[in-house]
């Protein structure tokens, strides 16, 4: 142990020394760091935009429906819908983290405006709850129908399709359970969109009571839920499956796996891609500055080897000394990042829309302790393993030829 | 009396640019435990790849080095590398001193790595540069010391080990000649007093004229 602590006061009073080779390695290793750091924080945020995106433009946190309902196709779905809602709403109100919910109904109408109908499915929805907090819906004409008992918003393709705007008409007919058709004349408050060409071309929104007045039904189909905190849906989903056993509580990124997951997962794989490019060329980095360390003390490897310390012993006091310099490196990486999100980067990065959105928005660096301390454990390792092989080719080079070295 | 150094019909060969150098040819030699011994001759006569034999630098490519009977020219790394460590101590023509550490750390390096405790060694490196006249200079770096200084530390580092035989190659070539001779007499005097075997390479004649011995070498051959 106490030999253990003499390498180490050895390493540290070489890295802190000799202040030109440590500062290039230190500079090299800082860099690597920092890039990787603020690329993580950057990671972190669009992440979080696209989560905040999808929870607040259409799924809420998750959604409840009747257990067994979800993804299976029913010939009389209306019985599998969820009754009562208000007394369900009243108990879930109680469950913990529970901010808002909101009842939702599908409907399947053919829309008709003059001469064209498309047939379409829409979404009974609770206006006001909803506007309160879906309030990333890309719109890209008017606005939420909020109270408006006859208001509708209708997709992109499908306000096209029917050749209708902001203001205009149209009339809806369905059939309820009883296979009686019904019909109802709506007013289009605004036009969405959300990326998905096939979804927008038939989708519409429309109040939730008008909904279950044209399926005759005081029943909803599912209930969306907005939480206080973005880690609160297991303890949610838990505490739900408790009250109401005869539902299941299904999170967003399940419900949204075609957008959501699929994009996370196609981004993860990007972003785990440039990180290995950025390890690589830390990598490379320090095996260029330590290879030239290596060169510069060949006649001191000569003396060290000369006066009796063995291979190993070369070998693990310049590992050590990499380790050293990794992590002082990285530390120092880290808190540039940590200057850098704080200070220039605060107000956060301008970015253009993104896939399937039309506003611009900002992505803000979000460091975390857990990446700090991946980047500080891979700038050491990376350090470690980036001068095996010049420190070995130095510790194994014959005494005398590394004492003739010039 | 067994000799502390037997070598037997050594010769060395090496290659540099594509072309083999015969370095040292069939040198037989026997060194006394406290001898003071100086290997004279012009550059390439081979008195530096004899010292790298005899430090167990290198292995002789014919012939036999024993050092207290024992043939170490079949000994592996490991045990070489442990010879040298305790039993041989190395001046180097150019000092190399670890930059990074005063002269004191210097002294103390190879003390601490053979786990000698801290204040024994402390107590030890003071003796050795105070022996070498150099106490007042502990704590400077080797960059802001002169040449003289450099090797009187690089000596102190050779003795604080209490090596049985101390190698010299070329000590003096980075001196002045008064500080050389200086440095040859420092080396003498603690031949002397302390009694270890002191094997040096020279050209210079004056240095050459404070050996108890001089084994002349020409094109890799000794010429008494």
């Amino acid at each position: 142990m106490r030999h253990f602590a003499l390498h180490i006061e050895l390493a540290l009073r070489n890295v802190f020394r000799n202040r030109r080779r440590s500062l290039y390695a230190l500079a090299t290793i800082a860099m690597g760091a920092l890039g990787l750091f603020t690329f993580m924080g950057f990671n972190h945020g669009l992440m979080r935009q696209y989560r905040d995106n999808t929870i607040r433009a259409r799924w809420g946190y998750g959604q409840l429906y009747v257990a067994g309902y979800r993804g299976k196709a029913h010939t009389r779905p209306w019985e599998m819908w969820v009754e009562n809602p208000q007394d369900v709403m009243n108990t879930l109100r109680n469950l913990p983290g529970i901010v808002d919910l909101f009842p939702r109904l599908t409907v399947n109408a053919i829309l008709t405006a003059g001469e064209l109908s498309i047939a379409g499915q829409g979404e009974g929805i609770d206006g006001i709850a909803e506007a309160r907090f879906f309030d990333q819906l890309n719109y890209i004409e008017g606005s939420d129908f909020k109270d408006r008992r006859d208001g509708i918003v209708l997709g992109q393709g499908l306000a096209r399709g029917l050749g209708v705007h902001v203001g205009d008409e149209v009339v809806l007919v369905t059939q309820d359970s009883k296979m009686k058709t019904r019909s109802v004349k709506v007013a289009v408050t605004g036009v969405f969109h959300t990326g998905s060409q096939e979804f927008d071309s038939r989708a519409f929104r429309l109040p939730i009571k008008l909904a279950q007045s044209l399926l005759e039904t005081d029943r909803v189909e599912s209930i969306a839920v907005a939480l206080s905190s973005d880690d609160g849906w297991p303890a949610f989903a838990a505490a739900a499956k408790k009250a109401l056993p005869e539902l299941e509580a299904i999170p967003f990124d399940e419900l949204d796996r075609i957008y959501y997951r699929h994009a996370v997962d196609w981004l993860d794989a990007q972003f785990r891609f440039i990180r290995s490019v950025i390890l690589l060329v830390v990598f490379l980095g320090i095996f260029n500055v330590i290879s030239m360390t290596v060169m510069e003390r060949t006649t001191e490897i000569g003396a060290l080897r000369a006066n009796g310390e063995s291979r190993l012993a070369v070998f693990c006091g310049m590992e050590l000394e990499a380790a050293a310099l990794g992590l002082l490196g990285g530390l120092l990486g880290l808190l540039a990042g940590w200057a850098l999100s704080t200070g220039p980067l605060s107000a956060g990065i301008p970015m253009p829309p993104a896939p399937g959105i039309t506003r611009s928005f900002r992505i803000f660096i979000e460091l975390g302790f857990a990446d700090a301390l991946e980047v500080l454990g891979l700038c050491g390792l990376t350090s470690v393993f980036g001068c095996i092989l010049p420190v070995w080719r130095g510790a194994r080079m014959p005494i005398a030829q590394a004492l003739r070295h010039v | 009396m067994t000799p502390l150094y037997e070598i037997r019909s050594v010769s060395y060969r090496y290659k540099l640019d594509g072309q083999h150098i015969q370095a040292l040819s069939g040198i037989s030699l026997n060194v006394c435990q406290g001898e003071f011994l100086a290997l004279a001759g012009p550059s390439g006569s081979g008195k530096t790849t004899l010292l790298n034999v005899l430090g167990l630098l290198d292995r002789p490519g014919e012939g036999a080095v024993l050092f207290e009977g024992e043939n170490v020219s079949r000994l592996s790394e490991r045990e070489r590398t442990l010879l040298r460590r305790e039993r041989i101590g190395f001046i180097f023509q150019n000092f190399n001193l670890i930059p990074t550490l005063t002269a004191h750390e210097n002294v103390e390096y190879f003390l601490l790595k053979r786990k000698t405790g801290r204040i024994e060694a402390r107590a030890r490196v003071l003796r050795a540069l105070e022996a070498v006249g150099i106490a007042a200079q502990a704590n400077q770096w080797p960059n802001s010391m002169s040449g003289g200084q450099r090797q009187r530390v690089a000596i102190a580092r050779a003795l604080v080990r209490q090596p049985q035989v101390v190698l010299a190659d070329e000590p003096t070539a980075s001196l002045d000649q008064s500080t050389g001779l200086a440095v040859i007499e420092l080396m003498k005097r603690l031949n002397r007093e302390q009694g270890m075997t002191c094997i040096f390479s020279t050209h210079d004649p004056k240095v050459i004229a404070a050996a108890d011995r001089v084994v002349h070498l020409t094109d890799g051959r000794v010429i008494e």
